[in-house]
């Protein structure tokens, strides 16, 4: 059986998701996989878990394992240059200077680098990683990360309107062009519909590849903690809900059995009652438990040391 | 009369009744087809750039690509609402 060549690590923030994700993304390049590890939280930390200086463009971290950090502030910079470049060809010379001002402003308006953060990862899920054999996504905190993933059903539909809206201009136009006389001989296409469709499939595709489980699973990351338990359930109701296809629950920082001492003992106790908590709200969906790590995991060496997490089949 | 005669009257008439058939029933029709049209693009401009009237939209920062295509109808469009000039925080055009 062929295993999801997406895969998503999220959970509340805290928990021990980039650690993860990498550690899971080592263990795939280990086997051979050629893995592309790529985080979508704008507050990366990627870059500190390798010790590399990680960016936008994918970079080395081992043989078959490459990563990048979404940067939405270069994004939308880069999308921003992008529609000033095509404006240049249309706008009248003695407006550049107030179109450029105009543009400016929308650069800086709310949700313009959300907006971009989305569009790169539509791309790497739809183009740029289809050439990799597994895709890693260390996420942001599940609001952040819910919202990503519900965009593409959103604003699909939300094209959808448009362009059918868009499509009716343009037969009116015709219609009355026919009755006055002034119909010209060919059929214009109209760019404008052109570029709302160019971004529908993207979005359509994205979302039909975060829907469909024999290529996406997302993995929760949490903690024998009150908190973590209580968001995961909520998070895993909202993907049903998306449908967007769970691989499972991963337990992280669980005390380990050699762990010794009065504090720890009643540490243990504690652990124990959210454990069971866990069993009974997620049961078969638990893949991993790992146990509390005595050092700082950094590095792959150390990430090659979650040994639980590398032994388990994702 | 003569023939020449009868004849141009029978086309005066002709153009006649056809200049009053394209009063009656075609120029409404036209009138109203041209309303229709303006009525749709209007809402496709209301919906495609309702940032710029202060409603946030999904996609506002995705039509920003729309903008090259769209300047001359844009102007049309804000000329249309009653605004003399682009609206202020968005593309302008004038």
């Amino acid at each position: 059986m062929t295993r999801p060549r997406v895969l998503f690590f999220g959970g509340k923030g805290g928990v021990g998701k980039t650690t993860l994700a990498g550690a899971v993304a080592v263990g795939l390049a280990d086997r051979g996989a050629r893995t592309l590890l790529v985080s979508t939280d704008p507050a990366h930390s990627t870059s500190d878990l390798f010790e590399l200086p990680l960016d936008d463009t994918p970079r080395e971290v081992l043989p078959n394992l490459h990563a990048l950090e979404i940067d939405p502030t270069r994004e939308a910079d880069r999308y921003i240059a992008d529609v000033k470049a095509r404006l240049a060809d249309t706008v009248p010379p003695r407006l550049a200077g107030e179109v450029e001002r105009q543009i400016d402003i929308a650069r800086v308006t709310p949700g313009a680098e959300e907006a971009a953060l989305f569009d790169r990862f539509a791309r790497i899920l739809v183009t740029e990683g289809t050439s990799l054999d597994r895709l890693v996504f260390d996420t942001a905190p599940l609001g952040h990360t819910l919202r990503l993933l519900a965009l593409p059903e959103q604003l699909d539909a939300w094209t959808a309107g448009l362009i059918a809206r868009r499509e009716q201009v343009h037969v009116l136009g015709r219609m009355w062009q026919r009755v006055a006389g002034t119909v010209t001989a060919a059929e214009a296409p109209d760019p404008v519909r052109d570029a709302l469709e160019a971004r529908r499939v993207r979005f359509a595709t994205a979302r039909a590849i975060l829907t469909d489980p024999g290529r996406t699973a997302f993995y929760f990351v949490l903690l024998p903690e009150r908190l973590p338990i209580l968001e995961t359930e909520r998070a895993v109701r909202a993907l049903a809900k998306y449908q967007i296809p769970i691989g499972g629950v991963l337990v992280n920082r669980v005390l380990p059995d050699d762990a010794d001492g009065e504090f720890v003992a009643r540490r243990r106790a504690r652990e124990r009652h959210y454990l069971d908590e866990i069993a009974r709200r997620f049961g078969d969906l638990i893949r991993a438990t790992v146990p509390l790590q005595a050092a700082d995991v950094s590095g792959v060496t150390g990430l090659r040391a979650l040994r639980p997490l590398l032994a388990c089949d994702f | 009369m003569t023939r020449r005669r009868i004849g141009r009257r029978v086309r005066e008439a002709l153009r006649a009744a056809r200049d009053i058939y394209e009063g009656v029933f075609i120029a409404p029709y036209r009138a109203e087809l041209f309303r229709e049209y303006l009525r749709r693009r209007d809402q496709f401009f209301l919906i495609a750039f309702a940032d710029l009237l202060g409603a946030p939209h999904p996609i506002g920062f995705y039509t920003l690509e729309l903008y090259p295509h769209l300047i001359e109808e844009f102007h049309q469009w804000h000329r249309r609402l009653g605004v003399e000039h682009a609206p202020e925080g968005g593309f302008r055009c004038c």
